[in-house]
């Protein structure tokens, strides 16, 4: 069958959702996915190593209940990890829903805090996660239309929200939104490790560091789903499986291992794709989980005007997180760290002028010597024992590219960096996996490697994500949507992107 | 001039913006006593003789955003104001080149080719998304910010206000401002040019005295707030105050004395009294009381607030939020007497453009590197230097044939990094001399005879600054200018309409909205809240009302 | 430091500066996109008659002037403006605007089709980041030959006789034809008069050469060398619109909302909608029922030239301005082109002009009447005949 209702490009998390979606409000859904397994960079690994995404902490529970996935599901209900920053003299330091404590536990003195703060950043993120749930503000014309109407009262709802939290607050929030994590998180606590943690949550993904106005808005987004950070049940593949019954569930005709080559067009109207192999499949919706660049190459650019051209090419995508994947040789307890924290999540910021001062080198081209790292003790399905880490700065662009020798040395400053609080690390080590940004480019084409396909800047948020003018999901020609990363309300395992691009294919075509 | 014991209103300290809202009370007929710590007036709008036959404007040293409003309400071209507009300005490279910044459009044009052929061209897009954001800020400027969480009258007019000039730039343009306001120069710079030594000279006034890099976002707006002002209506255009900064203040000074106003300098406010929640006057540093039911403070929010007023008065959240207003000494001044011109062996003869501001930072990422310097607690090993030579256009700034020369310096930190210890302190003799150093070095990639030519030349660093006007960490804007600190949010969230939690306290330097600069605006805005609330008939008169 | 003038200020000389200087009496140089251009050589009736009853010689150079080449060219191009110029075959010339993304018109211009794939776009306003952002995600290459390439227009009943006397046959070329007669020289039959005339093209370094022979050859056919105003005065009988003047190319504009759709400019004929996506496609198709306004053509009751007033309904409601206005010496008419605001725009009588005079130190304002007048003010057979008339 080659027939369609809508079709989608790209089978990441956004676009299983999407296709999903569509087809369970009765539409004949196609989803295509050039690599042999859907799920993106939830799903992709090397050699069976970890995959590149290796926790759960902004995943949309209306997204999953929308695709039928019950958000309790056995695979999703795992205890919530806690976050343990690691520190040269050993004296690490434990994060939870409790507080901050020692971890030999006793309470930290800033315990409390940092939990006010956080506490506070959770609600603002409960506010914008009511703007993340719906295409973003602006743009609709009538106010008297149905949508006009709906967003209108999405928005009351939203003010509703805000005064609710009453005048201080609220004026507390328009002004904490727009400010940098440096100076909001030192107004509050003293530089050092408590304070790096807060950091290092506000940077992840981005070309951007702590000093950065906006950055608060980053870390008030991980927050948006209530700042809880848990592992899936047989590992993230199991959730992508479980997108993928899901979809198959719903009826989706799901073709791994197809390239799309073009998207056609007749009349300003979508008419379907063409693939690598010579099908042509047609269909009057295709949602594209691509960034915007690489699916104007599908199109050609003259389906778009040249502003639309022109922004599109100047959003900004610089991956900067690399992904280091240690294998260990056994499954030993981590040198330095007590065993009850093996499986918790492991980061290293010392403090904020350390995270900013890891981005410095990213301005230039240049990888950091001293990275801000996370990282996960897991075992493959295989057996195998690993330290996955996600290492930053290594942006996608360093000088000379990143050749075999840079790798190495990457790989060498995350063993050194981490062997700082974790002596002895690298006698464990049996094996390293780089992967850096170039290569996720590569694989999944998110642009730059970055893993919201866009930077989450103020100036590509909301009304302009992924670029002025094109907010709310529809593309150019009649019919063309795009529902990935780049797109409101951004990435991460969320799947709200896909989730508000299939509602808004299906409002302009009921 | 005697000073009497009661007043209607006591403005605290004599900078423009206090000499501003002065003068706009006076002529509504209030009796107004401007008290300055200084034995001079103008706070950073000064011009001062530290060595004999040259004048320094030893602060701020050009004038743009000065409020036409204002200057012809308090009229003062009679009390002796006149602004000269300079034209052009450069950037010099190490390689013995430079690129001309024309205003005659042009040669700019010519110049820009020069360059790059391609940025010759996308100077029209450049500039006129600029002159548009100019356009849209303008009206905002002498107006209150809307506070976004009251429901009056006021503040809901001003949100209109707001609104419906926000929908009349239609959905596109709106979506474009949105961008520019939230985007760093640097990004802005490098979708329109491909030039570095262009991006680097556009730039500059992206960063001029805030703690922000070229790629910090926000930093278009720091720019356009360099460009919203005019001279005569030309956008964007700067000059010098003949005389100097000190004519600015001098001539408000005037222009207030003339209705009645009564300065007294030599004696900064100590405290600032109040009973039950209202203020009542002043204690000052020599001990005098002056009573005044409204006391408008020109000092910064900070210096107001945590050392001339008694903390018990106070909530706690606006003291703290108080504590936590940025302010971040990030600049550095060196003012300089010359023997003769100097040599600009790049510059071709007859030029006109040495008249301007000139620069020598090469790229967007030399600034960057700038920043990064400062962000450890160092001043910046190639620092963005703003220099002028007023003295081409100006005869009263030095002796016929010398000249007069002003080098502002980016960055430069208030807690400077000596030895592994980030403290003010260190700022001694040693470390600004140092500091000199590295900036003459830069001075002379465009003039290698600088240090030939020189007869005197102050050295202010944050420290310097802050001690002789009073601006916490030398910071010139009093308070950083980024989103979350500007329009309802200046000086902080709650308290944006010049009024303080105290009965009769009111906020009329640059901490207020719409921020810093020699523009009054801060000063005006503040006369015109004074008062609506403290007078019967409460409009404020003229162009600024 | 010095007081003396900065050599690099100014306007500088174009390709037939040398020329122009020689000619030029009157010492009136205006600025052209930053080139020293005549608007008077010695007196604007002169130029103005020579031009429509022999034979004129203006430079416009200072025209900005494309190069596109390459395997997409045709298909960008396409993109970029509102017409199928799919239909423009080689060795001719098109008349074509291009809108913004919202349909607003950037500038119009002449496409020169030299050959497959290779394009020359010769327009008023500058274009370079525009076409490089219209050809971004092409295989097509833009080349600046503003500054390269020189343009000589020589207008009037007896251009082609002019052009037989330099040696040149250009007897088949019909109106939008172009020829290249050899490596240096490319004729168009085009022209901003409405009357019969040529363009000549050639690099810069020739254009002084290109000058002396065509001078040479107008020794016997009154042949003068004229300067922008008498062109205008062509122009607006011609009723062509110039850029700034009758509308504002959106990319020029400070100030918001000031731009024209095709359709409120009465270019609608130039508006395809049928061949694929164009610029501003979308936004057109919305607009075209809706035009906020539109350029008219007038004819003013009185004498006095029009331009800069402003227009009233019956009801006395300001509606709209003149943009252009003048007598036409050729037609013996008052007239003008305008922007009226619908619905006035819509309705065929009852609009006067408001017009201001100055005479002797005395201002005074008239009402004249205005009449719609839908045809050019003035188009000459002669200027379509081929092969034309030696006179």
């Amino acid at each position: 069958m080659s027939q369609f209702d809508a079709i989608v490009i790209g089978g990441g998390v956004n676009g299983l959702v999407a296709g999903t979606l569509l087809s369970r409000h009765g539409k004949n859904v196609c989803i295509i996915e050039k690599s042999n397994r859907f799920g993106g960079m939830a799903s992709y690994s090397v050699d069976g190593g970890p995959t590149l995404a290796h926790s759960l902490y902004n995943l949309s529970p209306r997204a999953l209940s929308d695709i039928g996935i019950d958000p309790q599901h056995p695979v999703l209900s795992g205890k919530p990890v806690s976050t343990v920053s690691l520190s040269e003299d050993g004296r690490h330091i434990v994060f939870n829903s409790e507080g901050v404590f020692w971890s030999e536990g006793a309470k930290h003195p800033e315990s409390d805090a940092w939990s006010d703060l956080t506490k506070q950043l959770i609600t603002y993120g409960g506010l914008l996660r009511q703007l993340a749930e719906a295409s973003p503000p602006g743009g609709q014309k009538a106010i008297l239309s149905r949508g006009g109407l709906n967003e209108f009262l999405r928005l009351a709802k939203l003010g509703r929200g805000l005064k609710k939290l009453g005048k201080s607050e609220m004026r507390r929030f328009l002004q904490v939104v727009l400010s940098n994590v440096y100076d909001i998180v030192l107004d509050d606590l003293s530089e050092g490790p408590v304070a790096g943690m807060l950091a290092a949550d506000a940077i992840w993904g981005s070309a951007t560091g702590p000093r950065s106005p906006g950055t608060v808005f980053n870390l008030i987004y991980r927050l948006g789903h209530g700042g809880n950070i848990t592992q899936p049940a047989g590992g993230m593949s199991a959730l992508t499986d479980l997108m993928v019954e899901a979809a198959q569930k719903a009826g989706c005709v799901l073709m791994p291992e197809t390239k799309v080559s073009r998207i056609m067009l007749h009349d300003d109207t979508v008419s379907g794709v063409a693939t690598n192999d010579g099908r042509t499949l047609t269909a009057p919706i295709v949602l594209s989980n691509l960034a915007p660049r690489l699916t104007s190459r599908m199109t050609g650019p003259s389906a778009f005007d040249i502003e639309t051209m022109r922004r599109v090419r100047s959003i900004r995508a610089l991956g900067t997180a690399a992904k280091v994947n240690l294998r260990l040789k056994d499954d030993a307890a981590l040198p330095g760290l007590p065993s009850e924290l093996a499986h918790e999540r492991l980061i290293y910021a010392p403090s904020v002028e350390y995270v900013e001062a890891a981005f410095n080198p990213a301005k230039y081209r240049q990888m950091s010597k001293a990275p801000v790292i996370e990282a996960f003790k897991m075992q493959t399905a295989d057996g195998a024992n690993w330290l996955s880490t996600i290492v930053q700065y290594a942006s996608s662009d360093i000088e000379g590219g990143w050749t075999q020798t840079a790798k190495e040395q990457l790989a060498q400053i995350t063993v050194e960096t981490l062997s700082h609080a974790l002596p002895g690390l690298s006698d464990q080590i049996s094996g390293k996996q780089v992967i850096t940004p170039d290569q996720i480019e590569g694989a999944t084409g998110a642009p730059g490697g970055h893993w919201h396909h866009a930077e989450m800047s103020l100036d590509q948020l909301l009304t302009l994500r992924p670029a002025n003018g094109m907010a709310r999901y529809s593309m150019g020609p009649k019919g063309l949507f795009q529902c990935g990363a780049a797109t409101h309300p951004g990435g991460d395992v969320m799947g709200l992107a896909g989730r508000n691009a299939a509602l808004a294919a299906l409002e302009a075509r009921p | 001039m005697t000073v009497e014991n009661r007043y209607d209103v006591i403005v605290a300290g004599a900078g423009h913006n206090g000499l501003t809202a002065a003068a706009y009370l006076a002529r509504a007929g209030m009796r107004v006593l401007v008290v300055e710590k200084n034995d001079w007036i103008g706070g950073a709008a000064v011009s001062r003789s530290l060595h004999d036959g040259w004048t320094y404007s030893n602060c701020s040293y050009v004038c743009s955003l000065l409020r036409r409003e204002i200057a012809r309400d308090l009229e003062l071209p009679k009390y002796g104001l006149q602004v000269i507009p300079y034209e052009g300005g450069a950037s010099f490279t190490r390689d013995g080149d430079y690129f001309a910044y024309y205003s005659d459009h042009n040669a700019l044009k010519r110049e820009i080719a020069r360059h790059s052929a391609k940025d010759a061209d996308a100077y029209r897009g450049y500039s006129q998304a600029i002159m548009r954001q100019c356009r849209f800020i303008r009206p905002f400027l002498l107006r209150d910010a809307p506070d976004p969480a009251s429901l009056h009258p006021r503040d809901l007019g001003e949100l209109a206000y707001l609104v419906k000039k926000a929908h009349g730039l239609g959905s596109r343009e709106l979506g474009e401002t949105l961008k520019f306001w939230t985007m760093s120069i640097g990004d802005f710079l490098d979708e329109h040019f491909e030039n570095d030594l262009i991006k680097a000279h556009l730039a500059g006034s992206g960063i001029i005295g805030t703690g922000l890099g070229v790629y910090s976002p926000g930093t278009s707006y720091v720019l356009l707030h360099h460009y919203m002002g005019d001279i005569d209506g030309g956008i964007g255009a700067w000059g010098f105050a003949r005389g100097g900064m000190g004519a600015i203040s001098n001539a408000i000074a005037a222009s207030f004395k003339d209705h009645g106003g009564t300065i007294h300098t030599g004696s900064g406010i100590e405290k600032i009294l109040s009973k039950d929640g209202r203020v009542e006057g002043v204690t000052l540093e020599d001990g005098k009381v002056i009573y005044a039911p409204v006391v408008a403070s020109n000092m910064d929010i900070k210096r107001t607030i945590l050392h001339h007023l008694d903390a018990a008065e106070l909530p706690d959240d606006f003291t703290k939020a108080v504590r936590n207003f940025k302010i971040r000494g990030s600049s550095a001044k060196l003012n300089i007497a010359l023997d003769r011109f100097p040599s600009f062996p790049a510059a071709p003869e007859h030029t006109s453009f040495l008249r301007g501001d000139l620069h020598v930072s090469q790229s967007l990422l030399e600034l960057e590197k700038a920043y990064d310097d400062w962000k450890v607690g160092r001043w910046s090993e190639k620092p963005y230097i703003d220099m002028l030579i007023p003295s081409q256009i100006d005869p009263t700034m030095a002796p016929t044939g010398a000249h007069m020369m002003t080098v502002f310096v980016q960055y430069a930190p208030y807690d400077l990094e000596v030895d592994g210890v980030r403290s003010a302190e260190n700022w001694d003799e040693k470390q600004r001399s140092a500091m000199a150093e590295t900036v003459l070095d830069q001075m002379s990639v465009a003039c290698p005879d600088i240090r030939e030519r020189i007869v005197h030349m102050e050295v202010r660093s944050p420290l310097e600054i802050e001690r002789e006007v009073g601006l916490t960490e030398g910071n010139i804007f009093q308070g950083e200018l980024t989103f979350d600190q500007l329009f309802f949010n200046r000086p902080v969230p709650g308290w944006s309409q010049y009024s303080l939690p105290v009965k009769g306290l009111y906020l009329c330097g640059s901490s207020a909205h719409p921020g810093g600069g020699v523009m009054g605006a801060p000063g005006a805005n503040a006369a015109r809240a004074i008062l609506r609330h403290e007078t019967r008939h409460g409009r404020m008169k003229g162009y600024a009302a | 430091m010095s007081i003396f003038t900065d050599p690099k200020l100014g306007l500088i000389p174009g390709p037939f500066h040398k020329k122009l200087e020689e000619q030029n009496r009157a010492q009136n140089w205006y600025d052209w996109a930053g080139y020293a251009a005549p608007g008077v050589l010695d007196s604007v009736e002169f130029e103005y008659f020579a031009l429509r009853n022999q034979a004129s010689l203006f430079d416009i150079s200072p025209m900005h002037k494309y190069r596109l080449t390459g395997p997409d060219t045709t298909t960008m191009l396409n993109r970029l403006v509102t017409r199928d110029i799919r239909k423009i075959g080689v060795g001719r010339v098109g008349y074509a605007i291009w809108c913004d993304e919202e349909g607003m018109v950037i500038d119009d211009g002449t496409l020169f089709h030299l050959a497959d794939n290779d394009w020359r776009l010769c327009c008023q306003e500058q274009m370079l980041t525009w076409l490089l952002d219209a050809a971004w995600g092409f295989d097509v290459s833009v080349v600046d030959e503003t500054h390269s390439f020189a343009g000589l227009s020589l207008q009037g009943p007896t251009s082609y006789a002019v052009l037989e006397a330099v040696g040149l046959d250009v007897s088949k070329l019909k109106p939008f034809d172009l020829a290249k007669v050899d490596h240096d020289l490319m004729i168009s039959r085009t022209g901003f008069t409405g009357d019969l005339g040529y363009e000549l093209w050639c690099d810069w370094d020739k254009a002084e050469e290109l000058w002396d022979s065509v001078w040479k050859g107008g020794a016997h056919q009154g042949l003068r060398a004229i300067g922008y105003e008498a062109v205008n005065l062509a122009r607006i009988e011609a009723g062509f619109l110039t850029a700034g003047v009758d509308f504002q190319p959106v990319h020029a504009t400070e100030r918001l909302h000031r731009g024209q759709t095709p359709f409120e400019l009465g270019l609608g004929r130039l508006v395809d909608f049928n061949k694929g996506h164009f610029n501003g496609r979308r936004e057109l198709l919305s607009k075209r029922e809706s035009p906020r306004s539109l350029l008219m053509r007038f004819d003013v009751e009185g004498f006095k030239p029009s331009e800069g007033s402003l227009i009233y309904n019956r009801r006395k409601k300001e509606v709209g301005h003149i943009t252009s206005g003048i007598w036409s010496p050729t037609a013996k008419r008052n007239i003008a082109l305008a922007h009226v605001r619908m619905p006035d725009a819509g309705r065929s009588s009852g609009l006067k002009a408001e017009i201001y005079t100055l005479q002797e130190g005395k201002w005074d304002t008239r009402m004249a009447r205005l009449t719609p007048v839908t045809k050019a003010f003035f188009a000459p057979p002669r200027a379509r005949a081929t092969p034309p008339a030696r006179t």
